[in-house]
């Protein structure tokens, strides 16, 4: 697939996803947590589009509402995880040595337990909140980050001009984030596109297991947990976030494989 | 199904050994259903949960039993009589009744099986009942003859047969001495119950089997006494954790009974043609507990308020969906004592919810509502408080734990509010007992009232059901107007079952009974 | 070769000290404790007390983290405080159903997603490859266990040609496990396919600008050739390397997998164990799971120069 139909279609997905969660935050067409219990689990309809849940909640003002809060729950973990990563990646591959290997053995510990059961443990912990989720995710995927950052770092510190930096007698601090970091920006980027995604399936697995964002603030994950017991006599209950999901999921894949090709094109194989 | 050989061509086959081994190997009635959790243990009464329960009470029995109505009937007594000052029963046990391994019970093992129970060395759940702190000690058992056996107290008690009675005590079972080896240690059931324990592979299933030997008593089949024998030749017990899953086994014929179905699941039989359903009123109690020592809930007006606000047969109409009716009584509407008074709660009134709040001076703090997602009805029944409540200018914030980390809250007391579900009580003190205490020495307990606690000692000492009414009742006015919880419904226990399971009925106390049920080819 | 496998040994040890540290205090971090849980809302404090003491958790943490480290070293995971099952076995046999799941399906999804990517590669850009990306990158997209609920209403409760709920083990009966593998299989195999698609696309685009490609077909090997014998083998090398990864997670990470199928795997005994506190499973799982990491990545390594002709010669 061309770089430019990937970009295309991708985003024209995010923007979509964007666009949603800005309209939900002005305007749904039914209030998202009103609950009518009169009008329950109705198929949709001219005027309930995705049909009503199981306590005659707008299906499609939730997943309007949901949008925001996905991507909200998303970004902060993205942004989390990446800051927390570069930091911790950053200082492993710049000073080496015993803070390196210690780190290393931190962070190889953490990469060895499956994330979304650490998330869980974390989440059982700090309690279940949006805030709970991001500290749980961001721990879970933060490991990948500082990987990823390390090896750039340990590459990189050894090119001439970051020797001819430190030759000039700029201080290592300052070699290190004006010129190594920077350069490990690119394999971030792609890194950080693909976590976006990840964010949006833990997430419904974390409500699957019993844990996720509480309502009755709709999130994709927890309206498609919520589902479950309905996909027989209710699909569209299953099928709206489900959907959602994976469109997102198709628009960040295609937008990260152009941004890779962008940022560096011999780095298609990763 | 394989149930070819049964009836009288069977009992014909079981006269010859021969015949009958050919028979079973080949068309063995076997009943499946389902456990959403393996077993504990085989030990009854020890390292149990509702689910050992479950499966034990099939395999054992106990003196007396509990009815279909909660009332306490005889078991493997056949009678009993109470001495004038209430403190010595003297059981008269049936005759001819057989253990597993073919030796007929007489007093002296119904002697030996009490006082393994009161030995600390068992562990059995239920000792402290019988402790400084219980109901009463027992002070004497004492085998009268071959079939008489006498107990003695050191005071009288109302609780003390429902006590023996209580499933999860075990029902303080008659076993075997071959229960246990002769270090003491536990082996397995050697009980008199219509199955025996058959295989027990763990994390799969549990089997109990049929047990020939089995004579019924003569009244009809009620609560987990009357005639229990047993015509399926095998039940499986299988351990499926999900009940998605569950629910696609009995579609597919895998299963043919499943227990304690959710509300969308029982929607989604109800319209198959290959499952029968059977709902009945069960004892658990969904409400909302209150934290009396918070500094926004101590007031009472804001706990009115909330209780006001709150239109109770509309939650449970949507969260049980017409299977369970609302009732803000601490006793459970299928008990004897739920009468008149019980029935006079609290009607939904914004405008006197909205005056209370004002009183108190409440401008919109926010409430930490705790619910959780093991119970999907204590959840949906939470979204609905928090959306009424927002009516009447009450600001409730959900959090959401896992079952473990509430109950956690809840032993310590640490919370505003949460919705939480208490399990089957069979007797209408202990109803009120699981709610009362001392917060200082029990942080748990709910209600802390003084008085009321005094009523509700006086109700543990006295057999006479009117005197036992009407201090139910001045408990259950005062406990209105306290508001320390609403208690919103008494659930429902929903099974299905595949149309070719016949005999089946549910009771109030959520426990499968396969005896008496049969399989139609 | 066994210096070099040693030392790589060595340098797993810290990594799992730290594990078994961390595991032993997330799980008494978390709110909750086994013995409430297993008495539920009828709990009362004596009985709390008692049962504590019975299974040791009255002691002081650090008593009770040497001992169980003690009890680690010689192998003993302890006995689950639910049912009083020792550990280790439990883990084992519950294992042994997740391994087979992954395995299979991991397995599957190599062999349709190798030639796929190579496939799209080979023709990148045109109608083909568009449909091969596309398709990879929408199973990718679907969360697993929807996926997994549609495919047993369809094919469990529709059609009805699957078995849906229960477990055979494989000791008992081949056929009737197969049976019950198929869907669970499926459902991570597809998910899988979209990964590693992706993968070995890339991989074979970066192989096929290569010279010696561009020089096979310059001589006239037929492109079939060039395809099987030069794109596919270095092509893999690195897939490989994200097969490893994919295994070392999902070995102990299939839990909601294992729900929807209601298998007794290892996920799913981990995440019951969660909710039920049940520390010496939760902590022995974690350990297992974390060893397994790492061994298999220590494999995938090992293995490495198998599949990579370059690092092979070099």
């Amino acid at each position: 697939m061309s770089v430019r139909a990937n970009s295309l279609i991708g985003g024209v997905l995010i923007a979509l996803l964007g666009g949603t969660a800005l309209a939900a935050s002005v305007w749904t067409p039914f209030d998202p947590l009103r609950t009518n219990l009169r009008a329950r689990l109705q198929p949709p309809s001219a005027q309930h589009w995705f049909g009503t849940d199981e306590f005659g909640r707008d299906v499609l003002s939730r997943i309007m509402a949901g949008a925001s809060t996905s991507v909200l729950v998303a970004l902060a973990t993205v942004v989390l995880a990446v800051a927390v990563g570069m930091l911790v990646g950053s200082i492993s591959g710049y000073w080496r040595g015993w803070t390196d290997r210690l780190i290393m053995a931190v962070n190889d510990a953490l990469l060895a337990f499956p994330g979304i059961l650490l998330a869980l443990g974390v989440m059982i912990v700090i309690g279940a909140s949006s805030f709970g989720i991001v500290l749980a995710l961001a721990l879970a995927y933060m490991p990948s980050v500082a990987r990823v950052v390390r090896g750039s770092v340990l590459s990189l510190r050894e090119k001439e001009y970051i020797e001819a930096s430190r030759v000039l007698g700029n201080s290592e601090l300052y070699s290190l984030l004006r010129h190594v970091l920077p350069n490990a920006i690119a394999p971030v980027a792609v890194l950080a596109t693909s976590m976006f995604g990840w964010v949006l399936l833990a997430e419904s697995a974390l409500s699957f297991l019993g844990l996720g964002v509480p309502p009755p603030a709709p999130t994709w994950g927890n309206m498609l947990a919520a589902s479950r017991p309905y996909m027989e006599n209710a699909a569209w209950l299953s099928i709206a976030p489900g959907l959602c999901i994976a469109l997102t999921l198709l628009g960040i894949n295609l937008l990260g494989d152009s941004l890779r090709d962008r940022l560096d094109p011999r780095m298609a194989q990763r | 199904m394989m149930g070819q050989g049964r009836g009288s061509l069977r009992l014909l086959a079981g006269l010859a050994l021969a015949a009958l081994l050919a028979d079973s190997a080949g068309a063995e009635t076997l009943l499946r259903t389902r456990l959403n959790a393996d077993i504990r243990s085989t030990d009854p009464g020890t390292n149990r949960d509702a689910n050992t329960d479950g499966v034990i009470a099939h395999v054992v029995e106990g003196l007396v039993a509990f009815r279909d109505d909660t009332s306490v009937g005889p078991m493997l007594a056949d009678s009993w009589a109470v001495s004038d000052d209430g403190r010595t029963y003297t059981f008269k046990l049936r005759q001819g009744v057989r253990f597993h391994n073919g030796a007929t019970m007489a007093a002296g093992d119904v002697v030996w099986a009490l006082e393994r129970w009161l030995d600390p060395a068992t562990q059995w759940r239920c000792l402290s009942e019988f402790g400084p702190n219980g109901i009463a000690r027992i002070e004497k058992i004492l085998a009268v003859d071959a079939q008489t056996v006498a107990v003695t107290l050191d005071q009288p008690t109302a609780l003390f047969l429902p006590t023996l009675a209580r499933p999860d005590c075990g029902q303080a079972a008659i076993l075997h001495r071959d229960s246990v080896g002769p270090d003491g240690k536990w082996i397995g059931p050697v009980g008199t119950g219509p199955f025996k324990l058959g295989e027990w592979k763990r994390g799969q299933y549990v089997d109990v089997v049929r047990f020939d030997g089995y004579t019924a008593r003569t009244e009809p089949r009620t609560g987990l006494t009357g005639a229990k024998s047993a015509v399926v030749d095998r039940v499986r017990f299988n351990v499926i954790p999900d009940s998605a899953a569950a629910k696609a086994g009995l579609l597919s014929g895998a299963l043919d009974v499943i227990m304690s179905l959710s509300i969308p699941d029982m929607d989604d039989l109800k319209a198959r043609p290959e499952v029968q359903l059977s709902i009945t009123p069960s004892l658990s109690m969904t409400g909302l507990l209150f934290q009396t020592r918070d500094s926004l809930l101590q007031d009472v007006r804001i706990r009115r308020a909330i209780a006001l606000a709150l239109d109770a047969p509309q939650i449970v109409d949507v969260v049980m969906e017409g299977t369970a009716r609302a009732n803000n009584s601490a006793l459970p509407i299928g008990s004897p004592f739920h009468g008149s008074v019980q029935g006079q709660g609290y009607q939904q009134d914004l405008a006197e919810a909205k005056k209370l709040l004002a009183a108190a001076g409440y401008r919109g703090q926010p409430i930490k509502l705790i619910t959780n997602k093991r119970y999907s009805f204590v959840f949906d029944a939470a979204v609905l408080v928090q959306e009424m409540a927002r009516a009447a200018g009450i600001n409730i914030e959900l959090e959401v734990l896992d079952w473990a980390a509430q109950l956690d809250r809840y032993n310590r007391g640490d919370y505003q509010a949460m919705a939480f579900i208490y399990s089957a009580r069979l007797d209408p003190s202990l109803s009120f007992e699981m709610l009362m205490g001392p917060k200082a020495t029990q942080p748990r307990k709910v209600w802390d009232n003084a008085e009321a606690q005094e009523m509700l000692r006086q109700s543990m000492l006295t057999a006479d059901p009117v005197r036992r009414q009407a201090l139910f009742d001045e408990m259950h006015r005062r406990f209105i107007a306290d508001a320390p919880m609403v208690v919103l419904f008494n659930g429902s226990e929903l099974t299905a079952l595949r149309k070719a399971v016949k005999g089946y009925a549910g009771w109030l106390y959520p426990q499968a009974r396969f005896w008496g049920v049969s399989l139609q080819p | 070769m066994l210096g070099y496998l040693l030392r790589r040994l060595a340098t797993t040890i810290p990594t799992l000290l730290i594990v078994a540290v961390a595991v032993f205090l997330l799980v008494r971090l978390i709110p909750g404790d086994p013995v409430q849980v297993m008495l539920g809302d009828a709990a009362d404090p004596a009985q709390v007390a008692v049962l504590k003491q019975q299974l040791g958790l009255d002691r002081p943490l650090p008593i009770q983290f040497l001992y169980w480290l003690e009890r680690l070293a010689v192998g003993d995971l302890g006995h689950s405080i639910t049912n009083g099952l020792p550990v280790l076995p439990l883990i084992l046999e519950r294992f042994q159903v997740s391994a087979v799941i992954v395995l299979v399906a991991v397995a599957i999804a190599a062999c349709i997603a190798v030639p796929a990517g190579l496939v799209a590669a080979w023709r990148q850009n045109s109608a083909v490859d568009l449909v091969i990306v596309g398709g990879a990158t929408l199973l990718l997209s679907i969360p697993s266990f929807w996926l997994g609920l549609l495919l047993l209403l369809l094919f469990g409760l529709k059609l009805k040609w699957l078995p849906v709920v229960g477990y055979v083990p494989f000791s008992e009966s081949f056929a009737g496990a197969a049976l019950f593998m198929v869907l669970p299989v499926a459902t991570l195999a597809m998910i899988e396919v979209g990964v590693l698609t992706r993968m070995a696309r890339a991989a074979s685009i970066e192989v096929l600008r290569l010279e010696y490609v561009t020089h096979a077909r310059a001589k006239g090997v037929p492109e079939w050739r060039v395809l099987a014998r030069h794109v596919l083998p270095n092509a893999f090398a690195p897939t490989w390397t994200l097969i490893g990864l994919v295994l070392g997670h999902l070995l102990g990470g299939i839990a909601v997998i294992e729900t929807v199928f209601t298998l007794p795997g290892l996920g799913r005994l981990l995440v019951d164990s969660i909710f039920a506190r049940d520390y010496p499973v939760v902590q022995g799982c974690l350990l297992f799971t974390a060893l397994i990491y790492v061994l298999v990545n220590l494999i995938v390594d090992l293995c490495y120069p198998l599949f990579d002709p370059r690092v092979a010669v070099a």
